[in-house]
């Protein structure tokens, strides 16, 4: 090949355009990422320029707001009802939700046969985390709700809540114990210890920092879920403090739902009110799960032999 | 002054835990926010129902609350239709509609054995409403109302309804058919029950319309009038059309002295409550002074929340009703703890 063709090959290269295209490529991308978080601070920005409008237009004021049961009366009405209700569904969901998935991933990692069985689970355990939350809230309705006739109560919402996130905490859980690596494993075995012996001691403390991360996690997910309680049913006004989980109840996402729609637009300044404690509580909850995954990286060396 | 006696109660269910009414003395429930009486009715009451109607219901369930310390009433709307699929299966004993029940869902209750009445709560009102700047159509027909909405429409400019009216897009917004609300705008105005054109822009929430007819000055919306007045004092930029009445042919805005005279019509609609004649027997005392409390104060729940009252004979109707139903089930009317109250 002469030199001379050489050049002809480069000959139609504009590098100026190439360069041009290669800048472009970088902004559209740049762009895309800053997208959501453009939309996310706009977001924010709008639910806090509401409730200052809440504060100073409606005089909401903040005291009774978090201890107050809701009204249907816009000057009466207060989050702490819906507040007390969220947090009773997060504790039952927990407890609900946790043993559930993590004994199933205990079974699929440590248990079962590597056969065609435990890989169909496996794969429908991905597909039950996709499932349209709303689908969870119409089961429990059928089900618990009516044909068990539980009735709407706190007890129907968690259940409804944590069939929604077992599949999440399961495929977190599995990952946590799939990280404790075999030699760990062979060791305790080693020294005599039984299999139960050994994850109980060895492996279980190991993954518990990852298994609860992806469980408050996945609760951070089930407090901010209306729908499936929605279906289950709720207050329109959280009119009373939920004395136990047979209490009927309106969570903080539903008592929001229900606020925005009222005539008054009072209620509207409520519910962005409403949305800044939700986010308060979301904002905890990844601070928790950071730290503990934090925690799990600094002390979890040997998982990452 | 009313006596209080026992009253009959034929089981004990898990809901009632009903005490015996010991003290024998005056109760006093003069206007909505009587004393706090230690009167004897207590138990649990579910409410189900309209979106539209369960600020009243819970208006009443409020102060009913705050008179009889040992009653909670739960209200959770879930929507009319939705609601009366838990009523006619006996899942609730109150049922709020902003419509009278269907004859499916009579068929559902009819499998359940569910016995009901309704009652007359209160009004609520559908205004047309369009933008501030818009100063051609201040009055319309029932005809061109129909003409703008109905199935497969051919108005698409304003000129279409009226030729002196400009060469503008419409912007049509309204609830979806979801609502009862839907049901009874395209029943009343456009003949039948979903006969609506299927382009325009289809909402679940009142305040999206009013948002967006807000927006533009060639939008038409229709859509429950509370929340368009309280748009209006935040500085919105609405009004609402007068609209062609069904008895004189005049035409009339949305505003109380026709709403409650009569002239607004068909575009006012009465609100109900329904309850179960089941639930009556078992929990009478309860059940009956919760209606009568509801229907002896219906009128400032109602306007309260930013409805229309009904009238001073629906009051005196609903107590007839009740009277008649305590009646048949072998309750002596004077004996329900909280007392009727005649306008």
């Amino acid at each position: 090949m002469s030199l001379g063709r050489g050049e002809e090959l480069f000959a139609d290269i504009d590098l100026r355009r190439e360069k041009l295209h290669n800048r472009a490529f970088h902004a559209i991308l740049v762009a895309a990422s800053l997208f959501g978080l453009v939309m996310l601070v706009l977001l924010i920005l709008d639910v806090l320029w509401e409730s200052y409008q809440g504060l100073t237009v409606f005089q909401i004021d903040l005291v009774q707001f978090l201890t107050q049961p809701s009204s249907s009366r816009a000057e009466r009405a207060g989050f702490g009802a819906s507040i007390l209700a969220s947090i009773w569904l997060m504790v039952l969901t927990a407890i609900l939700a946790f043993f559930l998935a993590v004994g199933c991933a205990l079974y699929l990692v440590e248990y079962a046969p590597r056969n065609r069985m435990t890989r169909l689970i496996e794969a429908n355990l991905a597909n039950l985390a996709g499932v349209p939350s709303i689908v969870y809230g119409l089961l429990v309705l059928a089900l618990i709700v009516n044909d068990a006739g539980l009735g709407s109560v706190i007890l129907a919402g968690a259940i409804a809540l944590a069939l929604l996130i077992v599949p999440i905490i399961i495929v977190a859980s599995i990952e946590a114990i799939r990280a404790v690596p075999s030699g760990v494993r062979d060791g305790s075995y080693a020294m005599g210890a039984t299999k139960w012996q050994t994850i109980r001691r060895v492996v279980l403390p190991q993954a518990m920092p990852g298994i609860l991360t992806g469980t408050i996690l996945a609760l951070a997910r089930a407090i901010g879920e209306t729908a499936p309680l929605i279906m289950v049913g709720t207050m329109l006004h959280a009119t009373r403090y939920p004395d136990g989980p047979f209490a009927s109840f309106s969570a903080m996402p539903t008592q929001i739902y229900n606020w925005t729609y009222q005539a008054d637009r009072m209620f509207n300044g409520l519910a962005a009110l409403g949305i800044v404690v939700l986010l308060i509580f979301l904002v905890v909850l990844y601070v928790i799960a950071g730290y503990l995954r934090k925690q799990y990286e600094a002390e979890g060396t040997l998982t990452n032999v | 002054m009313a006596q209080s006696h026992d009253p009959e109660i034929r089981r004990i269910t898990r809901r009632t835990a009903m005490t015996t009414i010991a003290s024998i003395g005056a109760v006093s429930i003069a206007g909505c926010m009587g004393g706090g009486d230690e009167g004897g009715v207590s138990g649990t009451i579910e409410a189900s129902g309209s979106n539209t109607v369960a600020p009243i219901t819970q208006v009443a369930a409020e102060d009913f609350e705050a008179e009889y310390a040992d009653v909670q009433v739960n209200v959770e709307p879930e929507g009319t239709g939705a609601g009366f699929q838990e009523f006619c299966q006996a899942n609730s004993a109150f049922q709020s509609a902003s419509r009278e029940i269907t004859d499916e869902e009579i068929d559902i209750c009819g499998d359940h054995d569910v016995e009901y009445t309704h009652y007359t709560v209160g009004q609520d009102t559908l205004a047309v409403g369009v933008h501030e700047d818009n100063d051609w159509c201040e009055q319309i027909t029932l005809d061109e109302l129909n003409e703008i909405w109905e199935f497969e429409s051919d108005v698409e400019q304003w000129s279409d309804v009226r030729d002196e009216w400009p060469d503008e897009d419409i912007a049509l917004h309204a609830r979806d058919s979801a609502s009862g609300t839907f049901d009874y705008f395209t029943e009343h105005i456009n003949g039948e029950m979903g006969n609506i054109r299927d382009d325009y822009s289809a909402t679940s929430q009142t305040d999206e319309i009013w948002d967006a007819v807000e927006d533009n000055e060639y939008a038409m919306g229709w859509g429950g009038v509370g929340h368009l007045r309280s748009l209006q004092d935040q500085d919105g930029t609405l009004k609402t059309v007068e609209v062609e009445s069904e008895l004189d042919g005049e035409f009339y805005p949305p505003e109380e002295e026709y709403i409650e005279g009569g002239e607004y019509s068909p575009l006012a609609r009465p609100l109900f409550f329904y309850f179960n004649h089941a639930e009556l027997e078992e929990n009478t005392d309860l059940i009956a002074s919760f209606a009568r409390f509801y229907i002896n104060n219906q009128h400032e729940f109602a306007t309260e929340v930013d409805f229309y009252r009904a009238t001073d004979q629906d009051i005196v109707d609903n107590h007839d009703q009740l009277d008649s139903v305590l009646e048949d089930i072998g309750a002596d009317p004077d004996d329900i703890t909280v007392e009727r109250q005649d306008p």
